[in-house]
């Protein structure tokens, strides 16, 4: 993966920018969870998640970096917060610690496993070039043709989602 | 079918009623009415003006502050006592006269040393105005005393005084109303003097005599000469007989 | 020839483009901000500023900027201090991306950017996703608000940030089903290619719906009257900018009508047919662009001189009552027409 190893050319700008905000973006990871304050985690999250965004930006995925940013920073951690600030949000170390410490390391290291294993098998030896941005229309085009089927099983999912809260929501 | 002004209005009224008690296109009614006021407002020169570069038109006895009319106080403390925020602070001392006639008793008289208003505590009702029973006090129409500092807001004799200055004068008495000289006490100093009233002097009385010569005296003669038989001074004979000629009259309407 | 080499250099004409947009972005809002002090007052019968720059208070927006420097910058003891002074920052630079991408003028036709002929025209930037790039972007200012709420540690300032919050979720949905609607009948994602599409006729006849509830949408975004719960100044002060003094609380002033002129202009590019004009063509693009710009946002002062306040639910009803399935009637009719003709 690295291009200086495979090529032995210059490090690319896209490269340089990934590493950058990748860097970011496990710093605040990590903040998110060692934060003693659930807003600050959230906020971290932001950085997180837009890092991301930005990553997919660089890499020339502009729709897929944007729907990123519309969906995770403008709309699921705006939820997130506005949750955290209706409620009571804890705040210091022992309201934070769920004592589930091996858990939680076996579950991320295990996540971690599994998508490291997936990328590798998939992308491992091939070469990727960024010269071309990818097209909005090419990615409808392939949604709705290739992948029709997995669309609308992501939909039903959120209609039933929808309609799950709907009946939680309703008291009779 | 030419309509008037009145009857368009009313059409117009009935109309807007009628549209208003449908609810979808009503409300989009009056959300169109409420922009076209407000555009309209816009299009309508302002209100307001400019104040320290245009000066306010004001009515004549605008109440702008309070003045004193400092040889009229007798010190009676009536404007102070019944003050409701007691702004007013009175200072006096009696000064002792010679008699008027050897052997009699030395009089006294109150002189006034202080009468200050603390304008920072005033609400300007006014009362002081209604009370005062020598006519000491007066609306003036000045109002431009503002200041930056509260403590500047208490002004004093000479300030009240001032203002006094602004004050127009008294307007001319109404048909009927009775010569606000006292009988006989022109050259005594207690009757308002100088400016303000000099003016109503001068017009009131002319005012009278000439009604004199038009319609017959709104006063019960009989009632008169009784009451100045019993020895009642020309004044209040006076007054008892405008009474009586007054009750005389509406018992003949009615 | 000596400009001819600098215009050639697409770094040096990104560096004056890049200079222009954030000009722009400091002076419409000034002005819109005298607009609005000027025209708001004749509504209500008054002079509004007459003194600053002498000839009807034209500095006052100026005086005002230097004002907000000048002032202290006060952090409450009780707020979480970074958050709270990081909140304006994040409000702002959304707001002023946007106004990146709004195209002002049609494409020139001769440009020598190495991308080819069409990359070049008025418009700092033409990305692919424009208007969806506007979306996510303007999407990001409502974390600034619910940070600020939050960090001041002021009940008035969390009730504001989560009005706004709340406001923001159920607005956002209308707003983009309505520049998706408008993006189906186009074609394209891409600003500059909305605006082209407009050249026979302006998206805003066909189906006014989707205009209206993109400019009510729009307002509900800005939280500006009648939708201005957030800031509700005679129920909770001010919203989350109750505790900002000085330059930041300028800088929440300066993106709410930076907002209110990048909206509309977003709305002129998707609805009102763009650069294009009528009746009097030689009148060149960018300037038919910036007049629809004024018009637009004149409107969203008149209706704040017009109308009341909503209440907090009569909000959220309007939201989800009428205007998401308006817009989703609205989108599915637009399929329908592209498909059949």
């Amino acid at each position: 993966m690295d291009p200086q190893a495979t090529e032995g050319a210059v490090v690319s700008w896209p490269a340089v920018f990934v590493a950058i905000f990748g860097a970011v973006a496990a710093i605040s990871a990590v903040a998110v969870v060692l934060s003693r304050n659930v807003v600050h985690a959230a906020l971290s999250l932001v950085v997180v998640l837009g890092a991301a965004g930005a990553i997919f930006l660089v890499l020339g995925a502009e729709f897929v970096g944007w729907t990123q940013i519309l969906i995770y920073v403008g709309a699921i951690v705006v939820l997130l917060l506005f949750g955290l600030m209706l409620t009571a949000a804890p705040i210091g170390k022992h309201a934070l610690d769920n004592q589930q410490r091996g858990v939680a390391f076996i579950t991320s290291a295990a996540v971690f496993g599994v998508f490291t294993f997936i990328i590798w098998r998939s992308f491992g030896s091939q070469r990727i070039h960024l010269n071309q941005v990818v097209r909005t229309s090419d990615i409808g085009r392939s949604l709705f043709s290739g992948y029709i089927l997995p669309f609308e099983v992501v939909s039903v999912l959120l209609l039933a989602a929808l309609v799950g809260a709907i009946v939680l929501a309703k008291k009779d | 079918m030419a309509m008037t002004k009145e009857e368009r209005t009313a059409k117009l009224r009935e109309l807007e009623q009628k549209i208003a008690s449908k609810k979808g296109i009503g409300a989009l009614y009056g959300l169109v009415k409420g922009m076209s006021v407000t555009m309209r407002t816009m299009l309508k020169p302002a209100i307001t003006t400019q104040y320290p570069h245009v000066k306010p038109d004001l009515p004549e006895r605008t109440r702008g502050v309070i003045a004193l009319k400092e040889e009229n106080c007798t010190v009676c403390m009536l404007c102070s006592r019944e003050c409701p925020d007691w702004c007013i602070y009175i200072d006096s001392h009696k000064d002792v006269m010679p008699p008027k006639t050897p052997g009699a008793r030395a009089r006294t008289r109150n002189v006034l040393d202080r009468f200050a208003i603390d304008y920072a505590l005033c609400m300007y009702c006014g009362i002081c105005v209604d009370v005062c029973p020598f006519d000491a006090l007066f609306w003036s129409p000045h109002f431009e005393y503002s200041t930056d500092d509260l403590s500047t807001l208490t002004h004093e004799m000479d300030t009240l005084a001032k203002w006094m200055d602004f004050v127009p004068p008294p307007p001319p008495l109404e048909d009927g109303a009775e010569d606000p000289s006292q009988e006989g006490a022109a050259a005594d100093s207690a009757t308002p003097a100088a400016g303000t009233t000099e003016a109503a002097e001068t017009q009131a009385p002319p005012a009278r005599e000439e009604r004199h010569d038009e319609e017959p005296p709104q006063i019960d003669q009989e009632a008169y000469d009784a009451a100045i038989a019993q020895g009642k001074p020309d004044r209040e004979a006076r007054a008892l007989a405008k009474k009586a000629w007054i009750l005389k009259r509406r018992k003949a309407q009615s | 020839m000596i400009f001819y080499h600098f215009f050639s250099n697409p770094w040096a004409v990104f560096a004056l483009k890049l200079a222009a947009v954030f000009i722009f972005f400091l002076t419409a809002p000034l002005f819109l901000g005298y607009v609005e002090h000027k025209g708001l007052a004749h509504m209500q019968s008054r002079l509004g500023p007459m003194e600053a720059g002498k000839f009807h208070g034209w500095a006052q927006l100026i005086a005002d900027g230097v004002k907000f420097i000048q002032k202290e910058d006060i952090v409450p003891d009780a707020a979480d201090r970074r958050i709270f002074m990081l909140a304006p920052m994040i409000v702002i630079i959304p707001v002023s991306l946007v106004f990146l991408v709004i195209p002002f003028g049609p494409a020139a036709v001769s440009c020598h950017a190495p991308a080819g002929a069409g990359a070049c025209g008025f418009w700092g930037e033409n990305f692919d996703v424009g208007i969806f790039f506007v979306l996510a972007i303007s999407a990001i200012s409502v974390i600034g608000m619910l940070m600020a709420g939050w960090a001041s540690a002021n009940k008035f300032s969390l009730i504001g940030a989560i009005r706004g919050a709340a406001q923001l979720i159920a607005y956002e949905l209308p707003l983009v089903l309505a520049a998706s609607a408008v993006a189906m009948q186009a074609g394209t994602l891409s600003l500059v290619g909305i605006g082209d599409a407009q050249k026979a006729y302006w998206f805003v006849f066909p189906q006014i719906a989707r205009f209206i509830i993109f400019v009510i949408a729009s307002l509900a975004e800005l939280s500006r009257p009648p939708f201005d719960m957030p800031i509700a100044d005679s129920e909770i002060i001010f919203g989350h900018m109750t505790e900002y003094t000085g330059i930041r609380f300028g800088l929440f002033l300066l993106s709410e009508y930076a907002g209110i002129v990048s909206l509309s202009a977003i709305a002129v590019v998707l609805y009102l047919g763009a650069w294009h004009g009528f009746f009097v063509p030689w009148i060149p693009g960018p300037i038919w662009t910036l007049a629809k710009i004024g018009a637009l946002s004149f409107l969203v002062i008149w209706l704040r001189a017009t109308y009341p306040r909503l209440r907090e639910d009569q909000l959220q009803k309007m939201a989800w009552k009428y205007l998401i399935p308006i817009a989703l009637v609205n989108i599915l009719l637009t399929m329908i027409f592209k498909v059949v003709f």
